[in-house]
């Protein structure tokens, strides 16, 4: 039982990651084109969503918790793993010398994506639930359906 | 308590006697057992004492050390621990879905995506009730055919 709970944890964690990577990645092609087009950048910036992606990850798994969660308690999670990521962004843009945040759109900018980027990571994720839940119900009218025949 | 067990002829009906001086929860528990194993639970409303059919429940759910056994329209309360009622139950399409409930399976009409990884499941008789994260696993698995 244990097992399975860390490895269903360990699938939802890669799963989480793998969606960041994609969105972030499609974040920066938006963002980049629309606002600092000319800029040009060094292999090392294929690393950025992996890394921003890892942050992202990190801060829904250390929000993660076993017990049941009322609704209350899960959005306040929720809203401290959204100020965690939006910190460490921010806290590594002011320490980065290819990110110019000394224009003034830069930041807020960057806050704007990532708060894009948490919501469309949950509607995805809830998506991929939606997919989880049509196979559940699959299974389980095969199930009614057999253990009907085995008690008639 | 002593135990006595006698072999009889097939012409004879199969029977369990219990012979008692109280009414203690020890052998209120060997009751429930007999009549779950006979697809019933002894269970209390109002005062009154109810054979609540198995194949009736919907759920049972724990509270504050209580347990509570519902039908489509009707509660009980049963004087039994949750994992007890589980043991029982497991073979009987019954499957824990949280720390203080076990599901009827074959009561479910669906299952949905609720909040951060959870399912809800509603019921036949509409009402719904939250699948916890921990527990999809193992629905998974029985669902398919498996152990839990």
């Amino acid at each position: 039982m244990a097992g399975r709970k860390w490895k269903e944890l360990l699938i939802r964690a890669l799963r989480l990651y793998t969606l960041l990577v994609t969105l972030i990645t499609v974040l920066m092609i938006i963002l980049g084109n629309l606002l600092d087009r000319d800029r040009i950048f060094s292999y090392d910036a294929f690393f950025s969503p992996l890394i921003y992606a890892l942050i992202g990850t990190v801060a829904a798994m250390i929000t993660h918790s076993d017990k049941e969660l009322s609704v209350r308690d899960l959005i306040i999670r929720k809203v401290i793993s959204l100020l965690i990521i939006e910190g460490a962004i921010v806290f590594i843009a002011l320490n980065s010398d290819t990110i110019p945040t000394e224009k003034s759109w830069v930041l807020p900018g960057l806050a704007l994506g990532v708060f894009a980027v948490f919501v469309l990571s949950h509607i995805i994720m809830y998506l991929i639930d939606r997919k989880e839940a049509e196979k559940l119900n699959a299974d389980l009218s095969r199930y009614q359906e057999k253990q009907m025949n085995d008690h008639a | 308590m002593k135990l006595e067990t006698r072999k009889i002829p097939e012409s004879e009906l199969e029977m369990v006697e219990i012979r008692y001086h109280w009414m203690t929860d020890e052998i209120q528990e060997i009751i429930t057992f007999v009549k779950s194993r006979q697809g019933q639970l002894s269970a209390a409303r109002d005062g009154k004492r109810f054979e609540v059919p198995v194949v009736d429940l919907f759920y049972a759910e724990s509270v504050d050390d209580r347990l509570f056994l519902y039908t489509a329209a009707d509660s009980y309360e049963i004087r039994m621990k949750l994992y007890e009622l589980e043991n029982l139950l497991k073979n009987k399409s019954f499957f824990r879905v949280s720390k203080s409930m076990i599901v009827n399976l074959m009561k479910i009409t669906s299952v949905r995506p609720a909040l951060n990884g959870r399912f809800s499941a509603i019921l036949k008789n509409g009402e719904e009730i939250i699948i916890s994260r921990k527990y999809v696993p193992a629905l998974k698995q029985i669902l398919k055919g498996g152990e839990s």
